[in-house]
């Protein structure tokens, strides 16, 4: 293994960690609390991602990893009843900010980019919280439950039993400084910071610990150990003297907390600590025991993780490629014109056992490619919790064959229109106000439900809310602003939603931190297309909105018709063709600027000669001797005439090498090749980039 | 482990002159003929000589490049040399087949001469005020073979 092996396993393995973690975390938010098994889990997953940070020399995740696992160290050995009901939601959200922080620093790692360095603050609210809790905790406990190697991590835990012999109940804003490990004259730079301190506020009004740093140089050792306490009378003092302290060198952490042998009052300046203030007196819990079903299940998921391997994806392409192939070469040999004409019983038996073989056998090498969306929708579960507590709206996800599999490119490609469809949804959708959610009869509460199906030959992505639903003036008019639409027109209610969908438009006025950026659903609409599938909107105002994508299954084999014109034959995606149709030189209408249409089904569609589009070298220039194939992708619809119909087949599409694209042919509608029976190649033409070429050339 | 060691170094003290004269660094090349030029491509990046190959026309793309064609279920863009040096085609060409940094293209030459060990320093520059285009260096051939010039692939490969 090399090091750039180690490098992406301890990547995957992080990242899979983190999205374990993620999901028990939100789940254990709705239930209020962390089961046994839950902070067991966590703390596998922190001592985990701890001990492989560390051995990739990634030295600040591991030690914010570790001070997570103190913190879990403690509810593991006293159960969750050790954090009050007033410290849960603060829990959930450090957890979920750690989730995000790893997250982060794991692309930066990906990026190779360097680590964001100053974890200090982030640690400081770690050591805060447990701080907290360890304070809610019967002194006799806190001891031994303080975890032996937290020294060189943080300075949390030395300051836990401190705590409570120290403080004075008139400077109850206490402030604990700790400097950095073995910058030497600790004390002399606690004096330093007392002199900032002295420049905004008064010598009465603040109180430090140890008193004597000026003269004593022992006192250092009582810094190193238990942190340097700086007391205020007044909150709004001790903000000013965190800025001071962040802003002094050598300090590798702070953490502020409040006096509390007898119950201060709220500090208004500090949220936090006001929600520790009021939740002194620990909440009774309920029995937290682990029933054992609950046990048996997680058994059951570490065994199957077990038959789990993880392979490069370059090797699983590698694998269908040559699985194409087979199949092809497969059926070159069993149709071989040489064959024609022999009887030859055996060997057709065989071939047939071939053919069933192979078949099996691309199968097989498919659903390898294959995950579930689950994953993927997993992280909505987070973004609308976000959104809920951000914009104050009540809001449930319902999440509908999550189990679905679909191949890992589309997987990789579909989060992040699903994504902008949920923000829409949050945002936009769902009422501001909860009562006109009451006034219309609907359920206080917002519904997002997002859906996936597998119908055999495409994924059915759905995304829909119960919210207002598109309301069309608003949107007709604010296109008819943008310059979408013109004002003459008069537009149906499904050209309206469509507009939606059209580059730089976003009906909300205001840009919000989740959506409204002057990008919108065009992205979701160009990423859904890239796929090669379709982005189509329904609305019903007051009912709410539903979006819908579909996606083709599998990318590399594609069903395809293929055409000749001249000595090229060209494959057109079969989705794409409608029928094809013989005509005369009759029935081609000229327009005035020395373009063609053709009358089909009681509609005009302009015509594109292949021939002349591509200027090839032969084929037909007579209409009555070749063949036009009626093209149809989104919107489009267009006859393409070519030489002649050769058939339906299956191909395995190939990329062009690097440097053919290097002359941008995909803007031609040129998407890519396959190889034939014979070994000769034909051309995979995209009928949405030809009809563009056609209208731009 | 140790004396063995000392063995060797003196060993390479020793001789250390002689070697320097066998190992001057020198490359094969694969000179082939276009119209008057002769070409040397480095044998390194050569892959295969064909001379039966059905190419598939490729539209929009400039003249220069006949098309595609399939190795081995590989595809390989295929460009006629001549063209890209501004002369004109030829009809029974040879394909070379190189492949620079995994990137594979079939170049149409007229014929294959030879292959030959070129030391490093024979090679010169191409004066500065040659217009020649996707040509890094030249030498004269020993035996009067003429002049060769060596193809650039990195700019062959530039779009």
């Amino acid at each position: 293994m090399s090091s750039n092996d180690i490098l992406d396993m301890y990547i995957y393995e992080t990242n899979t960690l983190l999205e374990q973690l993620e999901t028990i975390v939100l789940d254990a938010e709705k239930e209020n609390t962390f089961s046994q098994d839950n902070v067991n889990e966590i703390f596998r997953i922190m001592h985990t991602i701890k001990g492989s940070s560390a051995m990739m020399e990634f030295d600040t995740l591991a030690r914010v990893s570790h001070r997570i696992e103190d913190l879990f160290f403690i509810i593991r050995e006293n159960t969750m009843d050790v954090v009050s009901e007033a410290n849960r939601p603060a829990l959930f959200d450090l957890m979920l900010h750690s989730v995000d922080y790893f997250r982060e620093e794991m692309e930066k790692v990906e990026a190779e980019q360097p680590l964001n360095k100053d974890v200090d603050s982030f640690l400081a609210n770690i050591n805060s919280l447990i701080a907290k809790i360890k304070g809610e905790e019967p002194a006799e406990e806190a001891a031994p439950a303080a975890p032996p190697a937290a020294a060189p991590a943080g300075g949390g835990s030395e300051a836990a039993p401190a705590q409570a012999s120290e403080g004075n109940p008139d400077f109850p804003y206490q402030l604990r400084v700790f400097f950095d490990d073995g910058c030497g004259m600790e004390n002399l730079r606690a004096y330093m910071l007392v002199t900032a301190m002295q420049s905004f506020c008064a010598d009465s009004d603040f109180l430090y610990e140890p008193a004597a740093v000026e003269q004593d140089a022992s006192t250092a050792e009582t810094i190193i150990e238990n942190g340097f306490l700086l007391m205020f009378r007044h909150p709004e003092a001790r903000e000013t003297a965190i800025a001071a302290v962040q802003s002094a060198g050598s300090v590798r952490s702070y953490q502020p907390h409040d006096y509390v042998a007898p119950p201060p009052p709220p500090a208004p300046a500090e949220k936090e600590a006001a929600v520790s203030a009021a939740a002194v007196t620990p909440a009774p819990k309920a029995a937290p025991a682990a029933p054992p079903a609950a046990a048996a299940g997680a058994n059951a998921q570490q065994h199957q993780k077990e038959s789990l391997i993880s392979v490069n994806l370059s090797k699983l392409d590698a694998l269908s490629a040559i699985v194409g192939e087979i199949v092809i070469t497969e059926a070159m040999v069993t149709g071989s014109p040489d064959l024609k004409g022999m009887h030859l019983d055996l060997f057709h038996k065989s071939a047939r056992e071939l053919r069933k073989l192979t078949d099996e056998l691309q199968d097989v090498s498919m659903s390898l490619r294959m995950i579930p969306v689950s994953n993927t929708f997993q992280k909505m579960n987070r973004i609308v919790r976000d959104m809920c507590k951000k914009l104050n709206k009540q809001v449930k996800l319902t999440l509908v064959g999550e189990n679905t599999e679909v191949d890992k490119t589309i997987v990789d490609s579909i989060g992040d229109p699903i994504m902008h469809m949920v923000r829409n949804s949050m945002d936009h959708g769902i009422e501001e106000n909860v009562q006109d959610r009451i006034d219309a009869g609907k359920d206080p509460v917002g519904e997002i439900l997002l859906s996936a199906q597998d119908t055999g030959s495409e994924v059915i992505i759905q995304i829909s809310d119960d919210g207002a639903g598109v309301n069309d003036e608003a949107v007709l008019a604010k296109a008819i602003r943008n310059g979408i639409a013109s004002p003459d027109i008069e537009y149906s209610h499904k050209e309206i939603l469509n507009f939606l969908m059209a580059p730089g438009f976003s009906t909300n006025a205001q840009v919000t931190e989740f959506s409204g950026r002057g990008v919108g659903m065009d992205v979701v609409k160009s990423g859904v297309e890239s796929l090669g599938g379709t982005v189509s909107i329904t609305s019903e105002q007051g009912k709410g909105m539903t979006t819908i994508m579909r996606i083709p299954l599998t990318m590399a084999i594609m069903d395809g018709m293929e055409v000749s014109v001249g000595d090229s034959i060209f494959t057109i995606p079969i989705k794409d063709v409608r029928s094809s149709v013989k005509v005369t030189n009759k029935d081609i209408l000229h327009d005035s600027v020395n373009g063609e249409m053709v009358k089909l089904m009681d509609s005009y569609y302009p015509v594109i000669r292949a021939r002349e589009l591509y200027n090839l070298p032969g084929g037909e220039e007579d209409v009555e001797n070749g063949i036009l194939m009626w093209l149809e992708s989104g919107d489009i619809s267009y006859a393409l005439f070519v030489d002649e119909l050769l058939g339906e087949h299956q191909i395995v599409v190939k990329p062009f090498p690097a440097y053919v694209n290097n002359f941008d042919i995909k803007n031609y509608g040129i998407t890519g090749c396959s190889i034939l029976g014979d070994g000769s190649i034909s051309i995979i033409l995209d009928a949405k980039g030809l009809y563009t070429a056609a209208h731009i050339v | 482990m140790n004396a063995m060691k000392e063995d060797v170094l003196f060993q390479r003290e020793d001789e250390a002159p002689e070697v320097q004269e066998e190992i001057v660094s020198s490359r094969k090349y694969l000179i082939f003929v276009v119209d008057d030029l002769r070409i040397g491509l480095d044998a390194e990046y050569a892959v295969e000589i064909l001379n039966g190959y059905t190419v598939t026309y490729l539209p929009m793309m400039p003249s220069y490049i006949c098309g595609i064609f399939n190795m081995r279920g590989q595809i390989i863009p295929m460009m006629d040399i001549r063209l890209r040096l501004g002369k004109e085609s030829l009809e029974n060409s040879l394909l070379v087949v190189l492949n620079y940094n995994n990137n594979h293209l079939g170049i149409l030459v007229d014929a294959v001469e030879l292959m030959l060990d070129i030391p490093d320093e024979s090679i010169m520059p191409i004066p500065a005020q040659s217009a020649q285009k996707l040509v890094s260096g030249m030498c004269t051939l020993p035996d009067g073979l003429g002049t060769m010039l060596v193809l650039d692939c990195e700019q062959l490969l530039a779009p």
